[in-house]
């Protein structure tokens, strides 16, 4: 393999990872914010007796934990989406406008604040 | 155990908060001429070098945070259930939720610090860098404040 094949296919890696990069904090930020408002958890975890079950389940006893079935919700759905992404639409690359990977993520947030706020209001 | 690990957690979300406060300090008000005095020498670190220790201290400091949280929500948050610490019962529940979206920012992030910097994406450098330092920032302050009510071992 020649040293300028070897220089087009890491430029060719690294606009994908770019449109991987950036795709995945937009949808990640977004399907999180989803996730958590209609309560998708892929699934919950009940640390008082040490239960995980799919999906949104209240444990046998003591409280539940959705948290890291959003994460996992995110996570998949913003990697199957920025894996498409990233072959389907390389020839993005620039195009893409990266500032999606830090305005979606800042949307996200302050929805969770509006989400949130009633307890600053107590 | 959970003692030792939450002053864990603690030392390392406070070398995450030095790196990532060194960093956006110094994209944002770069020093162009010689550090002087203090202040100067701290905006002018190279900020392009913290970048890959703020993402391993960031997963870190997540992941040991996201096992220490299965016993903080048996624990500690009735505490503050119980006496009613609202706000800052609120500004914690936001913490996780805003570690959980910091954390899918690190690929983007990590993108756009690679050498050599690409000027072109210099802004896009320059907000993520301010959002995770935000988010750094908040999850530090709720989490000291919530263990202060809460304290050790109590």
């Amino acid at each position: 393999m020649s040293a300028s094949s070897v220089k087009k296919s890491g430029e060719k890696n690294s606009r994908r990872f770019r449109v991987f990069a950036i795709t995945f904090a937009a949808v990640y930020a977004a399907v999180y914010y989803i996730a958590l408002s209609n309560n998708w958890p892929l699934f919950s975890y009940g640390p008082a007796v040490g239960e995980w079950t799919l999906f949104n389940h209240a444990a046998s006893d003591g409280p539940t934990m959705y948290w890291y079935g959003w994460i996992a919700t995110a996570a998949i759905a913003a990697a199957v989406v920025g894996l498409i992404a990233s072959f389907v639409a390389e020839s993005l690359g620039r195009k893409l406008w990266s500032g999606l990977a830090w305005l979606i993520p800042v949307c996200a947030i302050a929805a969770v604040f509006h989400l949130l706020g009633g307890y600053f209001t107590h | 155990m959970w003692i030792a690990l939450v002053i864990t957690h603690g030392l390392l979300a406070f070398f995450l908060l030095g790196a990532i406060t060194h960093q956006v300090v110094s994209v944002w008000a770069p020093v162009r001429a010689g550090a002087a005095h203090f202040v100067a020498r701290f905006r002018a670190v190279g900020s392009a070098n913290y970048a890959n220790a703020i993402i391993v201290l960031y997963l870190v400091t997540a992941a040991l945070g996201a096992f220490i949280y299965t016993n903080y929500r048996i624990t500690a948050r009735l505490t503050l259930e119980q006496g009613r610490y609202w706000k800052s019962f609120g500004a914690f529940e936001i913490k996780e939720h805003l570690i959980a979206i910091g954390l899918a920012t690190l690929p983007a992030y990590w993108y756009f610090w690679r050498q050599p910097l690409d000027e072109a994406d210099s802004s896009t450098r320059k907000l993520l860098t301010a959002l995770l330092a935000f988010i750094v920032w908040w999850a530090f302050l709720a989490g000291h404040i919530a263990n202060n009510i809460r304290g050790l071992g109590t």
